[in-house]
């Protein structure tokens, strides 16, 4: 019969479902290019990688398919040195990682670093609503608007400082710049974000 | 001057942001981008693997990749990516909830999920 019942179609795990074992048959039948395998592997992990850029690339969402497209292709270049050391799902995501940080250091490479701390830049000035917000952690949906009014460079700091836990001296090296000049410009966006938060109301 | 600890803060606010949310989900339409993408890739390095032995490792064809299966014709002609010349693929790159229902297409499935 020309179509036939098919075999059955394989079972798409959830990512917590997912074992080493199935892990290291998914790679070896995506390094033989097995096309249906490959669709199996994008069907698995797109989510989590999506996940994880969109997350750090709040102020820019414009990049974030691009950076998704970037991570597999990396991946598939350096599928064969996949070991099963850690989770498939866990390994992609430190390509995710590689690929958020190269973009923060393109990025903020080519932005002007400010020489001086303005007058204005008052951090100790704390407003009981920051306070409040900071405290409890709440609201990340407001947490998001906020980022995603700040300027470019100002939200890709403190998303690499702080989200990515990052040190001023590893970011200042990366970026070429002073530990100084990266410190001013994480102050500028610390205090740009604590108007913008008290600004957005509670 | 108080001493806050603004390190601290602003850790603890948007370091706790990605456990605290859930997983967001990818669309239909960058699933099926980055899948033309991948294989593209993969055909670069040489022939994909043959439509014989995809479906032997247990995944289905689809309608047209099984019409090109058993034609009368090299097997070569067989290996490259016949997405790349299918509507489907067009459309599941383009639209949300793309028109596409047959089984085993894999932008079809993307959809789907």
């Amino acid at each position: 019969m020309l179509f036939g019942k098919s075999i059955v179609h394989s079972q798409i795990l959830s990512k917590t479902e997912t074992t080493l074992a199935d892990d290291m048959k998914l790679v070896s039948e995506v390094l033989l290019k097995d096309r249906k395998a490959t669709a199996e592997f994008i069907e698995r992990y797109t989510d989590s990688v999506y996940s994880y850029v969109r997350r750090r690339t709040m102020p820019r969402a414009d990049v974030v398919e691009d950076l998704v497209q970037e991570v597999f292709l990396a991946a598939w270049h350096s599928l064969g040195n996949f070991r099963g050391d850690s989770s498939l799902r866990h390994w992609l995501l430190g390509i995710a990682r590689h690929k958020v940080e190269d973009f923060y250091r393109m990025r903020l490479r080519e932005h002007e670093m400010p020489d001086e701390i303005d007058g204005d830049i008052s951090e100790w000035a704390v407003t009981p609503a920051f306070e409040e917000g900071l405290d409890q952690k709440l609201n990340l949906e407001k947490t998001h608007q906020v980022l995603a009014r700040l300027p470019e460079a100002y939200g890709l700091v403190l998303l690499w400082r702080y989200m990515e836990q990052r040190s001023v001296r590893e970011m200042a090296e990366r970026m070429g710049k002073t530990e100084k000049a990266v410190e001013r410009l994480l102050a500028r966006a610390r205090e740009q974000f604590r108007k913008e938060w008290n600004h957005a109301g509670a | 001057m108080p001493a806050h600890d603004w390190d601290g803060r602003f850790s603890r606010m948007l370091g706790d942001l990605p456990e605290a949310a859930p997983e967001e989900t990818a669309s239909s339409r960058l699933k099926a981008r980055v899948y033309s993408a991948l294989v593209r890739a993969q055909q670069e390095t040489g022939p994909l693997q043959s439509l014989t032995k995809c479906e032997e490792a247990g995944r289905g064809l689809c309608m047209w990749e099984k019409l090109v299966q058993i034609s009368p014709i090299g097997e070569k002609a067989k290996e490259p990516f016949l997405c790349w010349t299918c509507h489907a693929r067009v459309l599941g790159e383009h639209i949300e909830k793309a028109p596409i229902w047959w089984a085993h297409c894999p932008y079809a499935d993307f959809q789907k999920r």
